[in-house]
């Protein structure tokens, strides 16, 4: 490794000379005037380039001395280019209609024309993220990027999100993207700690990148392919979301600059059940007060009983609007602040800002308050040398958020309202005394209870710093050292306080999650001219790349004093304490042969070596290859009609690493000795320590695992360039991964570390825009993208033909199955082998389960999304709607409410019994008929409909449309503000899931997962917290 | 100068290198061990499968030989879920004889100073193939633990792993016997059955012997030589030998047929009515034995709650004496010996005295649960329990049985083994059951049937075990 590393830093440093440098900046205007954001500034001939910010302002280094030639161009623009004079200011007033350049951040945060990829990018500016404002950030992009499927969980607050590029390719769950922030990599698990499994109820905490401010955001690059992320390595494996935040402006000497940005919303739920009034609660047409969740019971005819619910005394059996649903969840309020200085110069840059959301949920007692101060700052000490830093200080409380799964108190279900139960009368659930009251039964908990003496907090501590320097000795060269620091203190606090039922004596959890990543780069890159026509650019680097993991953590459990969580005051103690680190090294280097513009090669390799695989073969290089071709200026083919065309293909290849730790056969020290129901022993027991050995076989001779992909593209303008096509193929392989693979315990293992199996991906992403209309006043915008990924588990491990990837409740699992994908796997009902008809018991007239069988891929077969913005003087009005097709999706919630006769559809056949027509009875000679047998009633059929864990009749197509965002905004012209001081002023109305347009999913939002970030889960949902829909309004003022 | 700047720049980069293979030096895990002492791993077996026993088979299968009236998500009327059948199979193989198997091997590599750890491993893991075959009839014995030679194992029939389990038990009383006067490795730490005494791991090996060969002889009574031999060696003949892993009580110590009361319903079972006596058990006791008022609150005289059903204001309930954090999980009493013993006087297997083997049983189980059990908050007298012994009629087999099954109180698989080898007490499956029988068997779990293909396909959970009549 070491002579690796000497021959690369040699190659670095051959053939340089000395040249000075010097900064031109300038501002990016259309012809009245109006800023251009996002417009691209390269210098021509090499790749350095940058992007103007949102005032139009930027600031590109260039060689000193004469011939430098600099290219302004935004989309729908013409490019100009302007040689570089004695003034270090440059002001350029683009003309509309013209050539496409645009300049993209890439891997490593290099800038280049875009012209010159050979693979799919895709951009997120910042006025698409803050234009209604998501607090977390990653639902920002919904609807709005191709390629990635993104799934927001659930309505709890700072709820995790999944994101998803170009479908999955790992059985490791490796497929989370990376995300590097100022070109740092930072951290987005989301960790469940002491809640690792979906069986003891799920805590959805917040993914790591969900903390960022989208009001610190200029631009967010989405690289989707391998060849794309080759220069990250194996951590980039499932693609990179590149983050670059917001500078001061640079431009002139009075650039100071105030921003405000504020936002007010009001969350109501999304989607609320189909709840049927005519029948009250309890079980075989009588009634049960205590029935909570069950409404089996008589008609509701406005009859007196002697127990009404809760209060237990005489009353009238009356349905309570939507069973009390609106009466229980809350309207939660939304406020999203954002203040901001900048200033800058020709030496130096800032920008300061604090941002701050503040949120209550719909949950009652759920509340979140989330503070941002970042800094942003750059020093041109000299020609030569130039610094750059920036920090940002995130800290999150939530209090009060919900669990979901099962077997938690503290869940939230829609299947918990009752036709005939006022949720009002809940209130008060604690007396004096700190008893519990008004609880609907002994053995049911008041639900008001749960949600304000049990609590579920999270205190989160988040610093992310980068410092960069760069020395620039040589004409074309320039080498670049930075160092980022992610340091996360996630605190979190669980209790149930004592006389909660199920959990009488009370407990709590203390779990302390301390994550750390330093990561360090060592960037030489290098560019000259071979000939007239011919370029290069090349670049070699060097990475370093630590992470530290360290859980402690306390469950304490029967207290003696209520809500005093100390460990003195509890008769069981059990600590917890977890640590881990891995390092990795990397050495990287890329060129760029570039032909007269419009071919560009690019080679990239890669060789990491990681802490995690054995020490004699911990090595692996992968190589990327792309190339662009822009055949219409090669060929030249522009016209009136035809503007621009390129096509493009890469192809790549990237190793992958494993978790630390899992080499050697371990004996863990062990604390606890688990039960069913939680009912855990302790060591030491009776002063006995102990040792439990690991139950997963180590792997023998582990190999990186190794991922090949290639990618052919397309884009092609007309009309000048009011519409714009991007097609993009890709195909990915990834083999030899290393997955536990499930082994049969009777060996005396659970599992076996091992290289195995083969996924294949591929898909097509297609993004048209255009601008069908465009007037003076008038213009309207649209972009629709198109993403289809289809995964194919191609081989496992001989003799095994399924593997767990994420397991839910009642055997319902999602699975990599050979020959299929991504499948939900659940219990069917038994169907006669000729007709395909279900089989019925003769005996009850119920179907009977079958053996587990998988019903289909949990990932979409497509996803689409239509962005749309009108602009009509000052006011400019946008939409996106977000279409996604296929997937099977298994809705406990739905599940809960039909079987416990709870909404409209259950009301069939209620009075009298019925034959299920879709069965037949197996005769004795193993023929078959027609269904003769009466159910005994409604309640037995739909009772009997998830018996034995049949998972079939509630498994649905996961499809759905929604309308996912609306914006309308005024800009207040400047002939209004004069010359006041202020510069920009903007109200708007913003909504967020305005509405579910398409779903054969009833009662809840389709979207909802019991799976948080952290898994690779989809496909199963269970008393999630009910989605939100957000509306309000926003200010935005520049001053 | 520029150049020199430079010079030292890249030097001073590759000082780094020499230092990378070190840093990347650090996969080994700080919180882990790469070997492990049997002190510290045979309490994790003991006490793991305790904690799983008692909670996974006891709270839930107890209404199965119907000592309780009802269980939470018991599988009486048939069905076995995965989660009790994934929990136990999990438990029994990965936990318990996982680690059994590298204790014993690493002891057997020690030579005979570690005979006794060796033993110990041997007796848990043939107590835990018969347990395991008790519960699914057939399952992976003679290639099972031994996944590099035999990733699939394949799955045994009953009576391989019943007189596989007899052998094991004859290897490790072969160990005991050549255990070394001096020098012999401490084990007293991690034995937290017996702390380290042999004698009463050769008394439980060898009871353990006559408890399958009592279910072997169901089958085939050319066993009853082997009896006779056994019951000429040293068996658990006092209650002072019983076999129980002892709980302290309160957090982290409790026995889970209290833990799930304390946790979920209320402070005590008499309170909280959570378990209740079965029909059969209370029948049995109402006729004047002193257990019934150890046993059972019996609520305005309202008998057993039937089966299925819990326990209710007006319904007899488990007594708070049984219901008790500290209850001891009992694993063997001498009782269950000195039955058998009347039972094969009875049947001519042997020429003793079933009266006297008889009596002498049945005043063992009543001065345990009266006496000699820890912590028992009520006690009999040597009076009460001598009167009730003779007043009983002359022995006859009926008698023994029910004295086997009350004898196997709160012990669910010993209850369940009772019922199905002696159908004493007669009992059917409940009314909403799916089987038309008790359940006899569990199905295999998932994880199980997905990973090996040789695992054999389930059955009904009422077809009955190779080793019933």
């Amino acid at each position: 490794m070491k002579k690796r590393l000497l021959v690369l830093g040699l190659a670095l440093f051959l053939g340089s000379a000395l040249f000075a440098q010097r900064t031109i900046t300038g501002v990016v205007t259309d012809q009245g005037g109006e800023a251009l954001i996002g417009a691209s500034v390269l210098l021509k001939g090499t790749s350095t380039g940058t992007v103007t910010d949102v005032d139009g302002n930027y600031q590109i280094t260039v060689p000193d001395g004469s011939g430098n030639v600099l290219q302004f161009s935004y989309t729908g623009f013409g490019t100009q280019e302007l040689e570089v004079g004695i003034s270090n200011v440059i002001n350029v007033a683009l003309e509309e209609g013209a050539v496409l350049e645009e300049v993209v951040v890439t891997a490593l945060g290099i800038e280049k024309d875009a012209r010159s990829l050979g693979y799919s990018i895709d951009q997120v500016g910042s006025e698409e993220l803050t234009k209604a404002r998501e607090s977390n950030i990653i639902n920002s992009l919904q609807g709005k990027v191709t390629g990635v499927v993104i799934n927001n969980t659930s309505g709890n607050l700072g709820a995790s999100s999944k994101i998803l590029i170009r479908g999955a390719t790992s059985l490791s769950g490796r497929n989370n993207p990376l995300w590097v922030i100022d070109g740092q990599p930072v951290n987005d698990d989301q960790f469940n700690g002491g809640q690792a499994n979906r069986i003891s109820g799920t805590r959805d905490f917040a993914n790591g990148a969900s903390v960022l401010n989208p009001d610190d955001i200029e631009n967010i690059s989405i690289l989707k392919g391998a060849a794309a992320t080759a220069l990250y390595g194996s951590r980039a494996a499932a693609g990179a979301i590149i983050v670059t935040t917001k500078r001061g402006k640079t431009k002139g000497t009075n650039n100071f600059q105030v921003s405000v940005n504020s936002s007010y919303r009001m969350d109501d739920l999304f989607v609320t059940p189909d709840y049927q009034q005519e029948y009250a609660m309890g079980s075989l047409a009588k009634y049960d007060s205590s029935s909570v969740g069950f409404d089996w019971g008589p008609r509701i005819v406005g009859q007196t009983v002697e127990n009404v619910p809760i209060t237990g005394g005489a009353g009238p059996l009356r349905a309570v609007d939507e069973n009390g649903i609106r009466d229980f969840f809350e309207t939660g309020n939304t406020w999203i602040n954002n203040f901001a200085i900048s200033d800058g110069n020709e030496k130096y840059d800032y920008r300061l800002s604090f941002g701050a959301l503040n949120q209550t949920g719909v949950v009652p007692a759920s509340e979140l308050d989330r503070y941002n101060v970042s800094l942003n700052a750059g020093m041109r000490h000299s020609p030569m040398l130039s610094s750059r830093f920036g920090v940002q200080f995130i800290k999150t409380d939530s209090r009060g958020t919900a669990a979901a799964g099962a077997n938690d108190v503290n869940i939230v279900g829609l299947d918990a309202f009752s036709s005939t139960l006022d949720q009002r009368l809940f209130k008060p659930w604690i007396d004096d005394a700190g008893n519990q009251i008004n609880n609907p039964d002994p053995q049911i908990n008041n639900p008001y209870w749960i949600r304000n003496e049990n609590l579920n907090n999270r205190n989160d501590t988040r610093i992310l710093a980068n410092a960069a320097l760069t020395f620039t000795p040589f004409e074309n060269f320039e080498l670049t050292g930075s160092f980022g620091y992610d340091y996360d203190q996630d605190n979190r606090f669980f209790s149930n306080r004592k006389g909660t039922i199920t959990r009488l004596e009370g407990n709590f959890t203390t779990d302390n999650i301390n994550n750390i990543q330093i990561n360090t780069d060592i960037i030489a890159k290098y560019s000259f001219d071979i000939t007239e026509d011919l370029s290069i650019s090349a670049l070699g680097g060097f990475n370093y790349n630590k992470r530290e993991r360290t859980i402690e953590g306390l469950f304490g459990n029967q207290l003696l004093v209520p809500q005093l969580f100390s460990p003195g005051n509890v008769q069981q103690n059990v600590p917890n304490r977890d640590f881990r680190e891995q390092v990795l090294f990397g050495l990287y280097s890329s060129v760029d042969l570039s032909y007269r513009d419009w071919l560009t090669l690019t080679i990239t390799g890669r060789n990491d070596w990681s802490s995690t695989l054995p020490l004699e073969n911990n090595s692996y290089f992968y190589p990327s290859v792309s190339a662009a071709f822009v055949f219409s200026d090669a060929l030249g083919l522009t016209n009136d009609f035809f503007n621009y065309g390129k096509l493009r293909a890469s192809f790549a290849q990237v190793g992958n690493d494993t978790d630390p730790y899992q080499l050697d056969f371990l004996f863990f020290p062990v604390t606890d000795a688990t039960g069913q129901y939680s009912l855990n022993l302790n060591f030491p027991f009776n002063g006995a320590s102990a040792y439990n050995k690991t139950n997963t076989i180590p792997p023998a001779n582990l190999l990186p695992e190794q991922q090949t992909s290639y990618e052919f593209g397309a884009e092609l303008d007309f009309f000048d360039y009011r519409l714009g096509l991007d097609i993009a193929y890709f195909n990915t392989q990834n083999k030899d991964q290393i997955l536990a693979l499930p082994v049969p315990q009777t060996t005396g293992f659970g599992f076996l570390r091992t290289n195995v199996g083969q996924v294949n991906t591929s898909g097509l992403e297609i993004t048209l825009d255009a601008t069908p209309l465009k007037f003076n006043k008038f213009s309207w915008n649209t972009a629709v993208n198109f993403s289809s990924a289809q995964v194919e588990v191609v081989e496992l491990a001989e003799g095994v033909d399924r593997v767990l990837i994420a397991s839910a409740f009642n055997s319902v699992q999602v699975v990599a199955e050979q020959g299929k994908g991504f499948e939900l796997l659940g219990v069917p009902w038994l169907r006669d082998s000729v007709t395909g008809r279900p089989l019925i018991n003769p005996i009850d007239g119920t179907r009977i389960a079958g053996e587990p069988k998988t019903f289909g891929s949990v990932l979409p077969d497509f996803t689409m999304g239509f962005v749309n913005s009108f602009r009509i003087g000052d006011f400019n009005l946008s939409f996106t709607i977000d279409w996604r097709e296929g997937g099977v999706m298994k809705p406990s919630t739905v599940e809960n409410l039909q079987t416990g006769g709870l909404v409209a559809e259950t009301l069939l056949n209620r009075e009298g019994t019925f034959i299920d027509r879709q069965g037949v009875i197996e005769n004795a000679d193993g023929t078959v008929r027609d269904n003769d047998v009466p159910v005994a009633s409604a309640e037995h059929f739909w009772n009997a409909l998830n018996d034995n864990s049949v998972a079939e009749p509630f498994i649905f197509d996961a499809s759905f449309v929604k309308l996912r965002e609306i914006s309308l905004s005024y800009s207040f012209p400047q002939t209004l503000l004069g010359n006041s001081f202020v510069k920009n002023l903007v109200i708007g109305l913003e909504a967020r899931n305005v509405a579910l347009l398409y779903s054969v999913i009833p009662h809840i939002d389709p979207e909802a997962s019991l799976f948080g970030a952290g898994a690779d889960g989809w496909g199963i949902e269970r008393s999630n917290v009910p989605s939100t829909r957000s509306i309000g309004v926003n200010l935005r003022a520049t001053f | 100068m520029r150049y020199i700047k430079l010079s030292i720049l890249f030097l001073a980069g590759l000082l780094v290198l020499p230092s990378c293979d070190k840093a990347l030096d650090i996969n080994t895990d700080p919180l882990a061990a790469s070997s492990a002492d049997p002190n510290v791993i045979l309490p994790f077996v003991i006490v793991q499968y305790s904690s799983r026993f008692e909670s996974e088979l006891g709270t839930r299968i107890m209404d199965v030989p119907q000592h309780f009236s009802a269980c939470f998500n018991s599988p009486r009327t048939g069905p076995t879920t995965s989660f009790l059948t994934g929990n136990t199979w999990g438990m029994y193989y990965t936990q318990v004889l996982g680690n059994l198997a590298l204790v014993e091997q690493d002891a057997l590599a020690a030579g005979e100073s570690s005979n006794n750890v060796a033993a110990i491993a041997k007796i848990l893991k043939a107590k835990s193939f018969f347990e395991l075959s008790c519960i699914w009839d057939k399952v992976p014995f003679t290639e099972a633990l031994d996944g590099a030679t035999f990733a699939s194992p394949n799955f045994d029939d009953q009576e391989v792993v019943f007189r596989g389990c007899l052998s094991i038990l004859d290897e490790a009383i072969g160990l005991i016997d050549k255990v070394p006067a001096e020098g012999v490795f401490d084990v007293s730490r991690g034995d937290v059955l017996f702390g380290g005494n042999m004698d009463n791991w050769r008394r439980w090996a060898n009871s353990l012997k006559l408890r399958i060969l009592m279910l072997l002889r169901n089958k085939d009574t050319s066993v009853d030589g082997q009896i006779q031999a056994v019951l000429s060696q040293p068996l658990i003949e006092s209650n002072s030998q019983a076999v129980m892993l002892r709980y302290a009580g309160g957090g982290g110590a409790t026995n889970a047929f209290y833990g799930i009361v304390a946790a979920f319903f209320g402070p005590s079972n008499e309170s909280a009515l959570v378990h209740g006596p079965g029909e059969p058990l209370y029948e049995l006791l109402s006729g004047g034995d002193p257990r019934f008022d150890l046993f059972i609150l019996d609520q305005g005289d309202g008998g057993s709650p039937g089966n299925g059903i819990f326990p209710t204001d007006n319904s007899a309930v488990l007594r708070d004496n049984v219901i008790r954090d500290n209850l001891p999980h009992i694993m063997f009493l001498p009782s269950e010996i000195s039955f058998y013993r009347a039972e094969l006087a009875l049947l001519g297997v042997t020429n003793e005295d079933a009266q006297e083997w008889f009596d002498r049983g049945l005043t063992q189980i009543l001065e345990f649960w009266g006496q000699d059990i820890p912590g028992a908050q009520i006690t009999l007298d040597d009076a009460t329990i001598s009167d009730y012994v003779s007043s009983l009629p002359a022995v006859n087999l009926q008698m023994v049985h029910e004295q086997l099954y009350l004898e196997s109180f709160i012990r669910p698989i010993a209850a369940w083994n009772t019922v199905r080898r002696t159908k004493v007490p007669a009992m059917g499956p409940p009314s909403n059951a799916v089987i038309t029988t008790i359940l006899k068997r569990f199905n295999y779990p998932p994880n199980e049937v997905s990973s090996n293909p040789n695992t054999p396909v389930n059955v009904n959970t009422d077809v009955p075990q190779w080793f019933e009549n």
